[in-house]
């Protein structure tokens, strides 16, 4: 997983270099609450969170291009006996759930020529999602890749000309998929970022 | 416009921040108990059962196929199978010698191995503040390796015939965990408490 996280903040910085003198990039910190059933097998929110997008603007007030992220939720249960129907296992289990968004995404900004600029958007496309439920020194794996509808809202603050904070609210849902995540693994972000 | 270009570092320190590896602390957090049982199997039809006064660790195969055993240290071995004694018979078991017939055997047996793990490094710092601000990771790789332990206990009821003539476990313990070589007879112990607290199967008064 840290390979995969690698290379999406690799390409998050690739991109924004490259892209940066044709349209926006921002990169956020993200934190991601969790629902349905991510939240059913991790209560506690995601601290370790990071999202990049990419807009073009066609038009003053719209804008169009991707979007990649990263949320990893984590918790660590105390030490507990599990049964099964004729097996038990007691040990303390520690659950890691990563969800790699990758969006094409469009939004639509009002009072564009003002510093302060409300926007709402919508992005489809995929997230990875993965599961790992350690106990002693094994892990049980499972996969997904989940068709994704996200919509969203935020505003930005324009600090200089080129640059604004970027605050938004996103709700990843993703669809269920595949056999060994049997669930829709859908979760909240709230992202705090700069658009240069 | 270089100094606004340094503000996409705070959402990059905040996710450096957030991805703190974050699992097992301690050792004993690695410790596991498994156990499994025959479920047709009618433990509260038995009450007696034999086992060895010494738990084996290895066999050694020379070349012309002689096998040697390699048993625990006796005063360790003692602590476990005390443990289980204690508990057998305070679900109501006896203990009798392999001649008398027992209604079931227990077989402890300890074992080793030793494997290897990789650990990886962040880090990443800018190198060129002047023109661009970068970052780099060198994806660092360590080998570690450790040792871990594993306790088996098999039940088995020498009067039951199959048809490979050879006898199934009718509970089965199974306990993992890293090694030591401070503390590890006494985790042992205590997975031996938890093997039993976890199989109330076994009470047969």
């Amino acid at each position: 997983m840290k390979k995969l996280a690698i290379l999406v903040i690799m390409l998050m910085i690739g991109c924004s270099a490259q892209l940066y003198a044709q349209g926006k990039s921002t990169i956020s910190y993200s934190i991601g609450f969790g629902t349905g059933d991510i939240n059913d097998y991790i209560s506690k929110a995601s601290f370790r969170g990071i999202s990049y997008e990419y807009t073009r603007f066609i038009n003053p007030n719209v804008g169009i291009g991707f979007s990649v992220g990263w949320n990893v939720f984590y918790s660590e249960l105390e030490r507990d006996t599990y049964v099964t129907d004729n097996a038990s296992i007691t040990g303390k289990q520690y659950r890691y759930s990563n969800h790699v968004p990758v969006l094409f995404r469009s939004a639509y900004y009002l009072k564009s020529d003002s510093n302060f600029i409300p926007f709402a958007g919508a992005g489809i496309g995929t997230i990875y999602s993965r599961r790992n439920t350690d106990m002693g020194l094994y892990s049980i794996e499972q996969e997904a890749w989940n068709f994704a509808l996200v919509p969203e809202i935020g505003f930005q603050y324009r600090l200089q000309m080129d640059n604004a904070i970027n605050v938004s609210l996103k709700y990843y849902n993703g669809f269920k998929a595949g056999n060994e995540l049997d669930a829709a693994q859908s979760y909240l972000a709230l992202n705090f970022g700069f658009t240069l | 416009m270089k100094i606004a270009k340094l503000l996409y570092l705070i959402p990059l320190a905040l996710m450096a921040w957030g991805c703190y590896p974050a699992g097992p602390d301690l050792v004993e957090d690695t410790d596991i108990v498994y156990t499994t049982f025959d479920e047709g199997y009618d433990f509260s039809a038995k009450s007696t059962y034999a086992m060895p006064d010494k738990i084996v660790i290895g066999v050694d195969i020379n070349n012309v196929g002689d096998t040697t055993l390699t048993y625990m240290k006796q005063a360790d071995a003692n602590r476990i199978l005390d443990a289980i004694n204690a508990n057998m018979q305070n679900y109501g078991w006896t203990q009798v010698d392999i001649s008398a017939d027992p209604d079931v055997l227990l077989t402890p047996a300890g074992m080793s191995n030793t494997s290897y793990y990789y650990t990886w490094w962040y880090n990443w710092w800018y190198n060129d503040w002047y023109s661009w601000w970068g970052w780099y990771y060198p994806p660092y790789v360590t080998i570690d390796s450790y040792t871990t332990g594993t306790l088996v206990i098999a039940m088995a009821d020498p009067n039951v015939e199959t048809a490979y003539n050879q006898t199934e476990s009718t509970w089965l313990s199974i306990s993992n965990g890293i090694l030591t070589k401070s503390n590890d007879i006494d985790r042992a112990v205590e997975a031996v408490e938890t093997s039993f607290i976890q199989s109330p199967y076994l009470n047969i008064k």
